[in-house]
């Protein structure tokens, strides 16, 4: 009589109703690497297509998100801001990146 | 409010049969539950185990979120099933249940905790006193110690954190939220003998921790292991000095009789010291910062007065396109500066017009083109007509324009 184990099951493996009840702080973690790999494909864009305000405006947007979140892993790496917090953080260094980021584009343009 | 939730609800139990082997699937069942807001998730279990199919395997023992046995993922997330009652399922989903993540599956829901338990006592789980102690040692419970290790000792060992953390997946030697929190609790306690150790197995994998808070958001006690992760992880930064701090601590406390001197871990000499320390590292800190910002930003908030400078004679100009250098001094600060700029001089006739030569876009220098008749910035590639005006590229206004006289033969523009 064999007795096998099945090997462990992955997370989303066979897991109804797993996407909707996904945390949002996995939403920043995702969203901190996606827009690390915009940035990288952006800025090579970027360079080469000197002038495109359109290409400016998304490689902006996503050095946005990046900064955001990112300032936000930093905050909670030291301690500086509670982890009770760490939902707030996001809307709120996010929101306040694109006003920054308003602000910048509306400077310049 | 008995009976005010009765309902009908499906039920879908995973099943993995060890005879068989296989993935596993879904097996359905349909159940009436009386009411929704007083039957858990393991009276579901239960009843289906009693009254449907006896084969179901699952794991419980307390039935009131004591032991930890029963946690699984219940409709995409990990939860206690004695903890969760059927009201906390979305009326129009399925009740789903499925075994814990990165374990293997036993049988159904029951899964080998074998690999949670094994990093579990990697971590070091044990307390181990540093010395001796006559009294049992304790830590003050109003004391910041301990208010900093706080409920992180109420883990029940449920594997949820375990299961919810997706870095668990792709981080084969890391010891999870489970056992780092563990690790937390008796490095954060200055009891503790092997601070040292238990730190030098944390650090190896506390920074596979990629703060996504899966494991807080789950945890059936409301623990943060992310945030003992991260005490972890600073700890890991500051460790050297953290060391002769503990053991101090443990000294102090150990000899200290009455509670007042318990509270106070620092002596007079070494408060001194870091006060000393404070306000000579405060001090510099502005004097340095106030030097450094009126230096950099000054200049830029002062008030230069507007004065005209000559820049040519008007002999000397020729008609159409000239570049003229201006050369004038300010005064900036304490010192004379001297400013030498290009001034874009447009001669039709009688009319003399000023351009500035920094571009409107972002400041680069504008050079008038002879060939293609128009002023060119190289840096974005703006271009601009014979009277400033923008022809193509990014410049958002027209090239700026001095201020202009003409007196005793000379031209005049206008700076500050």
């Amino acid at each position: 009589m064999s007795t096998e184990y099945r090997k462990p099951l992955q997370w989303g493996e066979q897991d109804p109703y797993r996407r909707e009840n996904t945390a949002i702080g996995m939403w920043a973690w995702l969203a901190q690497r996606v827009s690390a790999l915009a940035i990288v494909v952006l800025l090579a864009l970027h360079v080469v297509l000197t002038y495109k305000p359109f290409l400016q405006f998304l490689l902006l947007l996503m050095v946005t998100f990046h900064a955001a979140l990112g300032l936000r892993v930093i905050l909670l790496d030291f301690n500086w801001v509670g982890v009770k917090y760490q939902r707030a953080l996001i809307w709120g260094l996010v929101g306040l990146g694109l006003i920054v980021m308003a602000a910048t584009w509306l400077s310049i343009y | 409010m008995a009976s005010s939730s009765a309902s009908v609800r499906n039920v879908r139990i995973f099943r993995y049969d060890p005879q068989k082997g296989g993935e596993g699937h879904f097996d359905h069942y349909t159940l009436e539950i009386s009411d929704e807001t007083t039957t858990t998730i393991l009276d579901v279990l239960l009843r289906i185990q009693r009254e449907q199919d006896p084969t179901l395997a699952f794991r419980y023992a307390c039935r009131v979120n004591m032991c930890g046995s029963c946690g699984m993922v219940i409709n995409g997330r990990e939860r206690l099933a004695c903890k969760t009652n059927v009201s906390h399922v979305p009326r129009g989903q399925d009740i789903a249940l499925r075994p814990l993540n990165h374990f293997p599956v036993i049988k159904d829901l029951v899964v080998d905790m074998d690999p949670f338990f094994r990093k579990y006592e990697e971590a070091l789980l044990f307390y181990e006193p540093k010395e001796e102690f006559a009294e049992p040692a304790s830590i003050r419970p109003d004391s910041r110690e301990r208010r900093n290790i706080g409920l992180n000792t109420e883990c029940i060992a449920c594997g949820c954190c375990v299961s919810s953390c997706t870095m668990c997946r792709y981080h084969e030697g890391y010891a999870g939220p489970a056992a780092l929190n563990r690790a937390f609790t008796l490095l954060a306690d200055s009891r503790d003998g092997l601070f040292e150790p238990r730190l030098t197995r944390a650090m190896a994998s506390c920074y596979n921790c990629r703060t996504e808070f899966n494991c807080t958001e789950v945890c059936p006690k409301e623990i943060s292991p992310t945030r003992a992760i991260k005490h972890i992880q600073w700890l890991a930064v500051t460790h050297r000095r953290e060391q002769p701090r503990l053991a101090a601590a443990t000294g102090s406390q150990e000899s200290a009789a009455t509670p007042a001197s318990q509270a106070g871990k620092t002596d007079r000499r070494t408060f001194l010291r870091q006060v000393c320390v404070g306000v000579c590292g405060v001090g510099s800190a502005l004097a340095l910062g106030g030097v450094a910002s009126i230096a950099a930003v000054g200049p830029a908030l002062r008030k230069t007065p507007r004065r005209w400078v000559a820049i040519a004679k008007l002999a000397d100009l020729p008609s159409g396109l000239a570049t003229v250098m201006m050369n004038y001094e300010v005064k900036s600060g304490i010192y004379m500066q001297s400013v030498s700029t290009p001034v874009l001089v447009s001669r039709a006739g009688g009319e003399i017009v000023c351009f500035k030569s920094s571009c409107p876009h972002l400041g680069c220098l504008v050079r008038w083109d002879g060939a293609s008749e128009r002023f060119r910035c190289a840096c974005h590639g703006g271009t601009f007509d014979r009277d400033g005006k923008v022809l193509s590229g990014p410049p958002p206004r027209p090239l700026d324009r001095y201020v202009t006289k003409v007196e005793s033969d000379q031209l005049f523009v206008e700076v500050g």
